[in-house]
């Protein structure tokens, strides 16, 4: 039987799930989409993953994204780690001496500077997610493009038409303007690629230094209408890892190995078969205070696995159904 | 009867609360302070507040709402200078404007102007124009005022001994001990940004708490004492003009050539005309030796603290990675 180290990442637009074996060779991976329901894409991406891996033993196991408490949670994980430390992880395996992130998910972008080995500065995009996949996505849809050609169609553009990138909804408007001009589209998609790079150097970049190798991941790096037009924007060449669409489930992967190593105990993985498992998600405004929290609660039909939204503790902080724990225990045993 | 004098908890109140506490205890009014800031306090701001407003000022129209039909004297003064020749930001020049236009039924408004900007002002002039609403005589007037600005002094000297200013006003308040400050040798940061954001612990998502839970050591400028940011503000090749901004940046660059802060966390409102600037000039600052990690936070009416933590995660595992723990 062999050991494996499981990642997973699970963010607004897509659900990443990733097997790397002790040499941080990557045994398998998962790209699915989230549509909106993390628990539900996390589960069928673990059974996915279970399926194609039967003989393999999960050692450890890692949540990163925004979901990362709820995966954390659902999954019994033995590091919660933010988008940040698990992308640098990630790149640095991967791309050793890498001194530059970018990385551009669905809803953010992110740069992230490291020197030494070492993460010495970065940024996420702040109030605005202006020029992330989804707006990309958005717009191809409206062009009726399949996201998957929009790359290749910005590849063969020779006059990209210049379009205001600073702001998702002028772009659309400008890029309508544009169409009704009689601009092609080759043109119109590169040159909201330029928009959409200007507007993240500007914005996420800004006042950063800029090293090579500059290492592109996260779902928007397979867009090589982006990849080129950051290329030419950073005048240097571009690095995109092998597993780009997943470095931030291979880098849960690996700060869940170190952790489990740390801590010298088994993982706290709840084993595959809790992918069966129904989890009900209720959420209810506590009536306490004035504050009318939105409160979380997460639970399966046998018990109450865990609670968070409120600001004060009140329900976070309350003990949960003491079966929760004995089912969990169940589960680790026959799973 | 006393009178009720209401005084929002927002905006200065962070800065000046025992000064006008002790002011108006002195001329025989009762305080009332509007509840900590929450959900529908935001809401009422928001729907009274225009929309190019910051977090900050809306919310003060939220607390101006919660007080008004509890008591006869709104306590709404503009503030337009605190030193000479330096300002505050313009929005606060025409709060009472504002409010008055926005929210309706309104108690009788203290709005007198405070503008020492001039050679000659002198503080006890406006003084006696609020305490003239509860009292005749200047003498007293003048006496009660030089009793708060003790009191006021008394604050400010439990600050620059380390304690944050939301402890010290709580255990004004609630009369409870002060907690004693820590020296352990931990991370450090020290999260620079308006007081009122800081300590509305609604605006700011509660990440000083967040922070400590963390196992970090939080400082603010508040603890800096101003002869000592003003010193470091004086450094600067132009002169700067806005009182909040010279505390803030000379805060920064106090904190750049003690090097004993592991990262600096810059936390600031959406649409903050100052910050903008000021945010700007200490990012340029800080980056210049890079010896500091330096991280800023953009708050605004957003109630999902996910963005926040994991802003504030990253920039705590970053310093840990630097080789601090």
């Amino acid at each position: 039987m062999a050991f494996a180290d499981l990642g997973i990442d699970v963010g607004s637009v897509s659900t990443n799930i990733v097997l790397i074996d002790k040499n941080n060779e990557l045994l398998d991976k998962i790209y699915i989409r989230t549509k909106g329901q993390p628990i539900q894409a996390l589960q069928q991406g673990l059974v996915e993953i279970y399926q194609r891996n039967r003989d393999v033993e999960i050692r450890s196991v890692g949540t990163t994204g925004s979901a990362r408490y709820l995966a954390g949670v659902i999954a019994g994980s033995d590091a919660v780690k933010n988008e940040i430390t698990a992308h640098a992880v990630a790149a640095l395996e991967e791309v050793p001496g890498t001194q530059t992130v970018i990385e551009i998910g669905g809803q953010d972008s992110k740069i992230i500077i490291l020197r030494d080995n070492t993460v010495a500065d970065f940024a996420m995009n702040t109030v605005c997610a202006a020029g992330t996949g989804s707006f990309l996505d958005q717009q191809a849809a409206r062009l009726n493009l399949p996201i998957e050609e929009f790359g290749a169609l910005a590849l063969k553009a020779k006059n990209p038409v210049r379009i205001a990138g600073r702001c998702s909804v002028f772009a659309e408007s400008d890029m309508i303007h544009k169409q009704q001009m009689g601009h092609n589209l080759a043109d119109i998609v590169a040159g909201l690629c330029e928009a959409l790079v200007r507007n993240y150097l500007s914005n996420v970049g800004k006042g950063k230094e800029i090293l090579a190798p500059v290492v592109f991941q996260g779902g928007v790096a397979a867009n090589k209408g982006m990849r080129e037009a950051l290329s030419k924007a950073l005048n240097t060449d571009i690095v995109v890892p092998k597993y780009f669409d997943v470095m931030g489930a291979i880098g849960a992967a690996l700060l869940a190995r170190d952790a489990v190593k740390q801590r010298g105990t088994r993982t706290n993985f709840r084993g595959f078969s809790f992918c069966s498992t129904e989890f009900n998600v209720k959420s209810f405004e506590c009536t306490s205070c004035a504050n009318r929290c939105e409160v979380v609660e997460l639970k399966t039909l046998a018990a109450v696995l865990a609670r968070w939204g409120d600001r004060c503790g009140k329900w976070s902080e309350m003990p949960v159904d003491g079966l929760c724990k004995q089912a969990q225990k169940q589960t680790q045993q026959t799973g | 009867m006393p009178l009720k004098v209401g005084i929002p908890r927002a905006l200065f109140f962070y800065y000046y609360y025992p000064l006008w506490k002790r002011f108006f205890e002195n001329l025989g009014a009762q305080i009332v302070v509007s509840p900590p800031t929450n959900k529908s306090i935001i809401d009422a701001g928001i729907k009274c507040a225009v929309d190019e407003a910051c977090l900050p000022v809306k919310v003060y129209y939220g607390h101006v709402t919660a007080l008004k039909n509890k008591v006869d004297l709104m306590f709404l003064p503009r503030l337009v200078s605190l030193e000479r020749k330096t300002y505050i930001c313009p929005k606060f020049m025409g709060l009472p404007d504002m409010i008055r236009s926005n929210v309706k039924d309104l108690p009788t408004v203290i709005d007198t102007t405070f503008d020492l900007s001039k050679n000659s002002s002198s503080i006890y002039r406006p003084a006696r124009e609020v305490g003239h609403f509860l009292e005749s005589r200047d003498r007293i007037i003048d006496q009660a005022w030089d009793d708060a600005e003790e009191f006021q002094k008394e604050f400010e000297d439990r600050l620059y001994k380390g304690h944050l200013p939301c402890d010290v006003l709580d255990s004004l308040e609630k009369g409870k001990e002060l907690p004693v400050t820590c020296n352990m040798k931990r991370m450090c940061v020290a999260v620079v940004g308006h007081a009122y954001n800081l300590y509305d612990t609604h605006i700011s998502m509660d990440l000083i708490r967040h922070l400590k839970n963390m196992g970090v050591k939080v400082i603010t400028p508040d603890i800096i004492p101003t002869a000592v940011s003003d010193a470091y503000a004086n450094r600067l090749p132009k002169r700067m003009f806005w009182t909040m901004g010279k505390r803030l940046l000379g805060s920064v660059l106090h904190y750049i050539d003690e090097g004993k802060v592991d990262g600096i966390l810059y936390v600031e409102a959406f649409g903050c005309g100052p910050d903008s600037m000021i945010e700007d000039l200490s990012a340029r600052y800080v980056r210049r030796d890079r010896k500091i990690p330096f991280q800023v936070l953009t708050l605004d009416e957003h109630s999902g603290t996910a963005g926040v933590m994991t802003r504030l995660e990253a920039f705590v595992d970053m310093i840990s990675w630097r080789g601090v723990s």
